[in-house]
């Protein structure tokens, strides 16, 4: 989902990390504020954040012949919600724009918006909306995990469209044009990444319930019956 | 009734579909090359603002790996740090819930 170094005008480049910034402050505040109330929640965030930086580092090949990396980001979004993820994606962002040249410090701001911001965004929207209904826990954290991966790289498509309209049709489609290369190859991709987070969602409730209690990530009830099942 | 691995079969499954679509896909498209997404899209932008893709200079120095082992080294290395920490703290709840079962 990186957009490469030199690809955005400085404006848009200005313009996307004045969106990151405040949400980076946030997420640091909350940082803070979380891991002052709960020291248990700091191996929580180790998991969360850890996958972030393993899915993120994979480049997997899809279907349409090339390459794109997961993000990983849905049990943190889960975990700690979006402010604190865009923190750990800022991170992950900077690594590899200071030594592996996916991305770069002016893009910075455009990459954070779209892995760290919008995607993680979209994935609490779903959690959201599903916690508290009858939907299945796993069922919940596989859509979480699928909705922040896709929705990060029709972010990239939409930051990529609004830069470089097209000279016939305009955003709507350069947006189309981009979509076709990020989103379906990142369709499979982001179903293996949703599967895979959601097993790892499993080995936490059975080792480490009680702190997704405490952090109340899940209501207890659920939490209690999925540790029955297995 | 709700088998216990189900879970991890179907994440075996997902990840095998996952492998046998990369078989399927590498097989019959003869040219594709399995570039990165970025590299795609930047060469969209060139295409679409009709500029060659060495005008886009880094707006902000920026280090390069001079070659792809390199590269794939350091992601490695990315894997490596997050792999560390996973496993780090599976083995200390492991390890909690050892000296204090959960009820």
């Amino acid at each position: 989902m990186h957009i490469m170094e030199g690809f955005l005008p400085l404006y848009w480049a200005v313009f996307w990390w004045i969106i990151a910034l405040p949400c980076l402050v946030f997420g640091i505040y909350q940082l803070k504020k979380v891991l002052e109330a709960d020291r248990e929640a700091l191996p929580l965030l180790g998991v969360t954040g850890g996958f972030i930086f393993i899915l993120s580092s994979l480049k997997l090949p899809s279907v349409t012949g090339s390459c794109s990396h997961p993000t990983g980001t849905g049990l943190s979004t889960i975990c700690f919600g979006p402010w604190i993820t865009s923190v750990i994606c800022a991170i992950v962002l900077l690594f590899q724009s200071l030594f592996l040249a996916h991305g770069g410090l002016s893009v910075l701001g455009a990459n954070i918006v779209s892995m760290g911001i919008v995607g993680p965004l979209a994935g609490y929207g779903v959690y959201r909306a599903l916690r508290d209904s009858r939907v299945n826990m796993y069922l919940t954290v596989f859509l979480v995990c699928a909705f922040a991966d896709l929705f990060t790289y029709f972010t990239t498509s939409l930051e990529l469209a609004l830069a470089y309209p097209a000279e016939v049709g305009g955003i709507a489609s350069s947006f189309i044009l981009f979509m076709s290369i990020f989103a379906i190859t990142q369709i499979p991709l982001a179903i293996v990444e949703a599967v895979v987070l959601t097993l790892v969602f499993k080995y936490i409730v059975q080792l480490k319930p009680d702190i997704l209690l405490r952090l109340k990530i899940f209501p207890e009830q659920k939490i209690i019956a999925a540790r029955s099942e297995s | 009734m709700a088998f216990r691995y189900r879970l991890e079969i179907l994440a075996i499954i997902a990840v095998l579909g996952f492998c046998a679509l990369f078989l399927y896909t590498s097989s019959i498209m003869t040219d594709a090359e399995f570039a990165g997404a970025d590299t795609l899209g930047s060469s969209k932008v060139a295409e679409i603002t009709g500029k060659a893709e060495e005008e886009f200079q880094p707006l902000v120095w920026q280090w390069a790996p001079p070659s792809g082992e390199i590269e794939a080294g350091i992601f490695a290395l990315q894997a490596a740090i997050g792999g560390i920490m996973v496993g780090w703290v599976f083995g200390y709840w492991k390890g909690q819930k050892k000296r204090e079962p959960i009820k």
